[in-house]
């Protein structure tokens, strides 16, 4: 089956700065690709350039066959994006929330008001669905926010770090959903994280970026081979070592 | 561009604004709360203050040539001086306070009796309000005083009051205004342009800045809503609150004018809108235009604000942008013409002056209103050039070279 994400050659200068240099990989259907990296990596700027925020200074990000530069609108109908950068609306409530994003994916209606029951069923949001989104916990919320990603059934979804400050019942319950989406929906998924031990429980393939380039690209037992190591942790300092201050 | 995804982004940026007390209370309640406490607390000190320079006890020192005089007795008539008869010099009154002298020269009656003039001085510190108030009240009395002798001296020579005043000129004031009007006339067009201003503004600061801030913006760029439809839907929203702002304003401060009008016993004066129908078309495709400018200039502005307090700060240098042409356009003087009709704001402001004035001329009119469709295009264009580039999007210090590259 054809690739649903192709990042072809993807570089953005910022100025004179080069913060993504000629990043490529492919996501296939049903398949978790973890996107890794120290902070400053180029990670989020190649996210948003696979989302369309970001215009690549060279390349091209493909969603289920568009062009996100060329056509953007089909690309973005085809694209669930989350990042830590991403909140929700204080003055909606949840249902409000994905009411409003199915509205503006153009879902139908009558499906869209079965596909927002569904989803608050599912994520466990009838409780506070009708409370206002300032009012919810960061597990509440991040599980809202997750619902809004895929509130449009899109084949491609990107989270960014969908796990970060909420508590272990809380990352299980996402970790959970996002491997069940993955295989049972195929839907590609992209999955950014710090936390090796979820990539490790989650991920097919990785790519790790550094300092803007592509230095890793393979599964999990590749770069253990690749690098000598016998934990993704130690794989994946060896590959990011000029990062990584050593004590003494 | 798809109506109704703009009709969505509209609906929801209401849902929010209708939701937000700050927002209620800024452009409806405080209206109706402000403006009536602000004239009834005004108007009662000046009430207060008028009745305490009319009433309050002051003396007056009378030189003795007064004695027996009509002067003399019509100041001791009123209950609210303190005559003291006395000889005194003017530096007698110097540093005394609520304290005035009434001089009469030593030949006053004989003066009057020979069908002369007598001078009659008033001596008083009009820096001191009451004394002030009651020097021109005194002077007032004795003029009359003074018409009653030559009334007496007139009838003595068998002439009429018309032989010393050949012309009696009246002055017939032609305006379609009453005085309330023209007083409206004068300070209502910034009145209009300010709470314009301040209804786009801070709602303009919520769902830019605002939502940069709370990181919600993002979300929406990453939906198939195209940059001319989210920033059209935020802009109806920004200019619906604009003009409700203005119409709540105006219509609560006309009404609390009158209310304090009434309260103060002015029934011949009222603040009132007496417009033609096609006056008031005119007005409200004005209101809109401006509407449409104003909104457009805070969204585009504002915007460049990654926090609601970086926002803040720009509201200023756009309130004089607002202000000064507004207050500029009550100058004497100033008129709609040709040139000032290309002006953005200031000819909107010139337009409401002589609308309210009932002398409009709809050809310049139209001119304005041409010349401000396209400043409020512009202001558009200039704000989905500010809301396309990628580094406003995404909340990066923005770069002012490469704004407008997309």
């Amino acid at each position: 089956m054809d690739n649903l994400i192709e990042a072809r050659g993807l570089s953005k200068n910022f100025g004179d700065f080069r913060a993504v240099n000629k990043v490529s990989f492919t996501v296939a259907p049903g398949e978790i690709f973890g996107l890794l990296g120290p902070n400053g990596a180029g990670k989020t700027t190649t996210l948003r350039m696979l989302s369309g925020l970001l215009k690549p200074t060279e390349g091209e990000a493909m969603m289920n066959g568009f062009s996100m530069q060329h056509q953007q609108m089909d690309a973005r109908r085809s694209l669930g994006f989350l990042t830590g950068e991403m909140d929700l609306y204080r003055r909606l409530t949840p249902r409000e929330v994905l009411l409003y994003f199915g509205q503006l994916y153009e879902t139908p209606p009558a499906e869209l008001h079965q596909r927002v029951e569904r989803l608050i069923d599912a994520f466990g949001i009838t409780p506070f669905a009708n409370r206002y989104c300032e009012q919810l916990s960061t597990g509440q919320k991040q599980r809202v926010s997750i619902a809004r990603t895929l509130v449009h059934d899109p084949r491609v979804v990107v989270l960014d770090e969908p796990t970060t400050g909420l508590d272990i019942m809380a990352s299980e319950f996402i970790l959970q959903f996002i491997r069940k989406m993955a295989k049972e929906e195929s839907k590609a998924l992209i999955f950014s994280t710090h936390n090796l031990t979820e990539v490790e429980r989650l991920c097919d393939r990785i790519a790790i970026v550094h300092q803007g380039d592509l230095v890793y690209l393979g599964d999990l037992d590749g770069i253990k081979n690749q690098t000598s190591t016998d934990t993704l942790a130690q794989a994946f300092f060896e590959l990011v070592k000029d990062d990584v201050a050593v004590p003494g | 561009m798809r109506r109704h995804i703009i009709a969505t982004i509209f609906k929801k940026e209401m849902r929010e604004v209708l939701r937000d007390k700050r927002m209620l209370y800024l452009i409806i309640l405080l209206p109706f709360f402000l403006y009536p406490v602000l004239f009834t607390l005004i108007g009662s000190i000046g009430a207060n203050q008028q009745e305490k320079l009319t009433n309050e006890k002051v003396t007056v020192w009378l030189s003795p040539t007064a004695e027996g005089t009509p002067i003399q007795a019509l100041l001791i008539q009123d209950s609210s001086l303190r005559v003291v008869t006395k000889t005194f010099v003017r530096e007698d009154l110097d540093s005394l306070k609520k304290t005035m002298g009434v001089l009469l020269p030593a030949d006053y009656e004989q003066r009057l009796a020979a069908g002369q003039s007598a001078e009659v001085t008033i001596l008083a510190d009009q820096s001191q309000d009451v004394l002030d108030m009651r020097a021109n009240i005194l002077a007032r009395q004795l003029a009359a005083v003074g018409d009653q002798v030559l009334s007496q001296r007139l009838t003595d020579q068998g002439l009429s009051p018309g032989f010393v005043t050949p012309i009696v000129v009246t002055n017939v004031d032609l305006s379609p205004q009453d005085t309330g009007g023209r007083i409206m006339a004068s300070f209502l067009p910034m009145m209009i342009l300010l709470f314009i201003f301040i209804g786009c503004i801070y709602i303009a600061i919520d769902i830019t800045a605002g939502e940069k801030e709370r990181r919600t913006l993002q979300t929406l760029f990453t939906t198939p809503a195209a940059t001319g439809e989210i920033i059209a839907g935020k802009f109806l929203a920004v200019a619906a609150v604009g003009i409700v702002s203005a119409t709540m304003n105006i219509l609560s401060l006309v009404v609390a004018m009158n209310i304090q009008v009434y309260l103060l016993g002015g029934e011949n004066t009222s603040f009132s809108l007496q417009l033609t129908p096609e006056a008031w078309v005119w007005l409200v495709i004005l209101v809109l235009l401006a509407t449409l400018f104003l909104g457009a200039l805070s969204l585009a502005v504002v915007l460049l604000a990654n926090s609601y307090k970086e926002a803040q700060s720009y509201v200023s240098p756009l309130m004089m942008i607002v202000l000064v042409p507004a207050m500029m356009s009550s100058m004497p003087g100033v008129e709609l013409n040709y040139q000032t009709a290309l002006v953005p704001v200031f000819n909107v402001a010139l337009s409401i002056v002589t609308l309210l004035k009932g002398n409009f001329d709809p050809v310049l009119l139209g001119v304005v209103a041409g010349a401000s469709l396209v400043y409020g295009i512009l202001a558009l264009f200039l704000a989905s050039l500010t809301f396309g580039n990628e580094n406003v999007i995404t909340g990066e210090k923005v770069n002012f070279k490469m704004l407008f590259k997309r």
